[in-house]
C-alpha cells in the first residue's frame, strides 16, 4: 500500500460543490451512447436549419427574385421560425431527460446518492441548485444555446449588422422562451424523478405528463367548448408563452400568456414543494 | 482540545425524546459508539456532523460549534454510511474526486488526492471501473476512500463492516487501526459487532435510551469490575466453595468439579483463597483474575441501571 499522505488547503465555497454536481451529470450523460443519439437528432435539426441559413444567404445575394420568394415562407429569421425551432429542439430534451432523469436524479434516491452528497460539506439547497442547473444545462444546450447560434448567423449572413438592432425582441424571445423551457422542465423532472425513482416509471410519468396531459386537454376543450381548459397542457402553456416571448402570440385566443404564466408559476411551485419534502426526508444517518 | 464536548444536550422528535440531557466530553482517539437500535447513536451521529441542532444544550466536535458551523464541521469530518451512498454510473476514481471537491477541495487536488486514496486502500487497480461493479469489500472501500479523500481529522463511521466476510472484515479492521495508529486519525465507530470495537477502539460511547450510560477508556471500565477470579484447585472443592460463599463470595456453578468462577467483595484480598484452601486441605493450582470482555461490560452497563 502506498504511505497516506496528509493535505492541507484552503477550502473553496460550497457552491463550487454546485458546479461539481452539474459538471459531473453532464459528464455521465455525455458517456452514454443512448444520449448520444438523441443529441445527435437535435443536431441534424440544428444543422439542416444553419445550412439553410447559409443557403438562404447565398440566393439572396445571387438572385434577389428568388430570394424574397423564399422569404414568404417564413423558415428563418423571424420571431415564429425561431419558436418552431426551439420548439422542435425542446421535444428532442424531453425525450432525453425521460431517459437521463432516472440516472441523474432518480438514482440518488434508488442508490443512496443523496446521503453520498450530503454527508460533505454541502447544503441541501446546493445539492437541489446542483440537480437543477444540471437538468437546465442540458435543456440550455440543445434548445437555446443553438437557437442563439442560427440567430447570429443569420444576422451575419443574410442582413447587415443592423438586424440585431431592429430585432431585440427576437434575442429576448429566444432567451426567454429558453429559461421558461429550462425552469419547468428542470423542476418538473427533479420533482418526478425524486418520487418516481425507476427509470420505466419515469419515463411513462414523464411522457404522460406531456402527452396524454395534452390529449386530456384537448379533449375536455372540445367536451366543454372552452379553451381554458388547453391550460391543463404543460407543452401547450410553455410553447404558448414561447411564443408570447417572440410577439408572435395571437392575442385574440385564450388561454392568454399571463393565465399560461401563472399556470406553468403553480406547477413550478408545486414541483418546488414536492423536491423539498423528498430532499428533507433523506435521512443522511439510518 | 478534546474530540467532542457535549453539555446536557437533549433532542427531541416531536414528544418524543432521542436523547436525553447528555454531558460528555471524549478525547482525541479511537472511539466506540454502541447501543441497542433505538438508543440515540443515529441522532447522536446526526448532531455530530451538525445535520440536525439539538433541541437543548450545547455542543461542539473538533473545538467547532455545531449549531453555527455545522457545514464547516462537515468539511473536517469524514463520513462512511452504512447505506450503499454510491453515484452509479460514476467510476470509482471520479467518485472519491468529487466527495473531495464537495468538501471545498480544488478539483485537481480532489483528482490527485483520489489518486492517493484509492491506492492507499487497496483499489488502485479497480479504481476506473464503475462502482456498481465494485465488489462488497471494495464498495466498503469506496466509501472509506470517499470519507478520507479531504483528510478529516475525525472519521465518523456507520458499521464499517457490515456485509463483509471474514477477511474482508478483517482487512477492514486492519486499515482502521492503521489509520487511527498511524496516521493519528480520530474514530467515532457505531456498530452491533462489539468486537469490532473491542479490536480497533480505545474508548467507548454506551447509549441506552437516550442517556449516556457509560464513556471512557475500556481498560478503565472494565478496572471497575475488578474482584472476579477463575480458581483451578486439586482435591475435594466442596468445602471450599462453602467456606468461600460463608465468607461473602458468590460463586458460579459451573458444572466442574476443580474449576469455578468466583465473585470477590470489594474488601477481599487474593490471600484469602490461599488462607481458605489451606484450612480445606486443597491445592490451589490458579487464581486468574477475569478480565470482563466489551459485551458483558455492555450488559453490566446497561443492566446496572435499568
Amino acid at each position: 500500500m502506498d504511505p497516506y499522505s496528509s493535505w492541507t488547503g484552503a477550502r473553496r465555497s460550497p457552491w463550487w460543490g454546485t458546479w461539481a454536481i452539474v459538471r459531473t451529470g453532464l459528464n455521465l450523460i455525455l458517456r452514454r451512447w443512448i444520449f448520444w443519439v438523441l443529441i445527435g437528432l437535435g443536431l441534424l435539426n440544428f444543422l439542416f436549419n444553419f445550412a439553410f441559413i447559409y443557403l438562404k444567404a447565398t440566393i439572396d445575394v445571387q438572385n434577389k427574385t428568388l430570394g424574397d420568394f423564399l422569404n414568404n415562407y417564413q423558415v428563418t429569421g423571424n420571431g415564429r421560425a425561431y419558436a418552431d425551432f426551439m420548439f422542435a429542439q425542446a421535444s428532442i430534451t424531453a425525450l432525453l431527460l425521460a431517459f437521463a432523469g432516472s440516472m441523474l436524479i432518480g438514482g440518488d434516491y434508488r442508490q443512496g446518492g443523496v446521503v453520498y452528497y450530503l454527508s460533505r460539506r454541502i447544503e441541501r439547497r446546493h445539492y437541489v441548485a446542483g440537480k437543477l442547473l444540471l437538468i437546465a444545462s442540458v435543456v440550455t444546450i440543445i434548445t437555446t444555446l443553438p437557437t442563439l447560434i442560427l440567430f447570429c448567423e443569420f444576422g451575419f449572413l443574410t442582413s447587415s449588422f443592423d438586424y440585431f438592432l431592429d430585432h431585440p425582441r427576437i434575442l429576448a424571445g429566444i432567451l426567454g422562451y429558453g429559461a421558461v423551457l429550462a425552469v419547468v422542465q428542470s423542476l418538473l423532472l427533479f420533482a418526478i424523478a425524486a418520487w418516481v425513482p425507476r427509470t420505466v416509471p419515469l419515463v411513462m410519468t414523464w411522457l404522460g405528463m406531456f402527452v396524454l396531459v395534452q390529449a386530456l386537454a384537448e379533449a375536455l376543450r372540445s367536451i366543454n367548448d372552452n379553451r381554458t381548459w388547453l391550460l391543463l397542457s404543460i407543452w401547450g402553456d410553455m410553447q404558448r408563452l414561447g411564443r408570447w416571448c417572440f410577439g408572435t402570440l395571437d392575442a385574440a385566443k385564450t388561454p392568454t400568456a399571463e393565465q399560461c404564466a401563472a399556470a406553468l408559476t403553480a406547477l413550478c411551485a408545486a414541483c418546488l414543494v414536492l423536491i423539498l419534502a423528498r430532499v428533507r426526508a433523506v435521512e443522511v444517518v439510518k | 482540545m478534546s474530540l467532542l464536548e457535549l453539555d446536557h444536550v437533549s433532542h427531541f422528535y416531536g414528544t418524543e425524546r432521542a436523547l436525553n440531557d447528555v454531558t460528555l466530553r471524549i478525547e482525541p482517539g479511537t472511539v466506540g459508539l454502541i447501543g441497542q437500535n433505538g438508543a440515540g447513536k443515529s441522532t447522536l451521529l446526526k448532531i455530530l456532523m451538525g445535520l440536525i441542532q439539538p433541541t437543548q444544550g450545547s455542543s461542539s466536535v473538533l473545538g467547532l460549534d455545531i449549531k453555527s458551523q455545522g457545514m464547516e464541521l462537515r468539511g473536517r469530518i469524514g463520513f462512511m454510511p452504512e447505506t450503499e451512498a454510491l453515484v452509479p454510473g460514476m467510476r470509482g476514481f471520479d467518485l472519491v474526486a468529487l466527495a473531495g471537491e464537495l468538501c471545498g477541495m480544488p478539483r485537481k487536488q480532489a483528482l490527485r488526492r483520489s489518486h492517493e486514496v484509492l491506492s492507499h486502500l487497496g483499489l488502485e487497480e479497480a479504481r476506473y471501473r464503475r462502482c456498481e461493479e465494485y465488489s462488497v469489500g471494495m464498495k466498503q472501500r469506496l466509501k472509506l476512500a470517499a470519507a478520507l479523500v479531504h483528510d478529516p481529522e475525525l472519521l465518523l463511521l456507520d458499521e464499517p463492516t457490515a456485509g463483509l466476510d471474514p477477511d474482508g472484515r478483517e482487512a477492514m479492521l486492519a486499515l482502521l487501526k492503521s489509520l487511527a495508529g498511524r496516521h493519528g486519525k480520530s474514530l467515532i465507530l457505531s456498530t452491533h459487532l462489539l468486537g469490532d470495537v473491542d479490536r480497533v477502539c480505545d474508548q467507548v460511547l454506551i447509549v441506552h435510551r437516550g442517556v449516556v450510560r457509560g464513556v471512557g477508556r475500556i481498560g478503565e471500565l472494565r478496572a471497575q469490575y475488578r474482584g472476579r477470579y477463575r480458581l483451578q484447585w486439586r482435591g475435594d472443592g466442596v468445602e471450599f466453595l462453602n467456606q468461600l460463599r460463608t465468607a461473602g463470595v458468590t460463586v458460579h456453578a459451573n458444572g466442574h468439579a476443580d474449576l469455578a468462577f468466583v465473585e470477590t467483595p470489594v474488601d477481599w484480598n487474593v490471600r484469602q483463597f490461599f488462607e481458605l484452601s489451606c484450612r480445606c486441605d486443597l491445592t490451589l493450582r490458579e487464581v486468574a483474575p477475569q478480565e470482563e470482555d466489551l459485551e458483558e461490560l455492555y450488559h453490566r452497563v446497561i443492566g446496572n441501571q435499568d
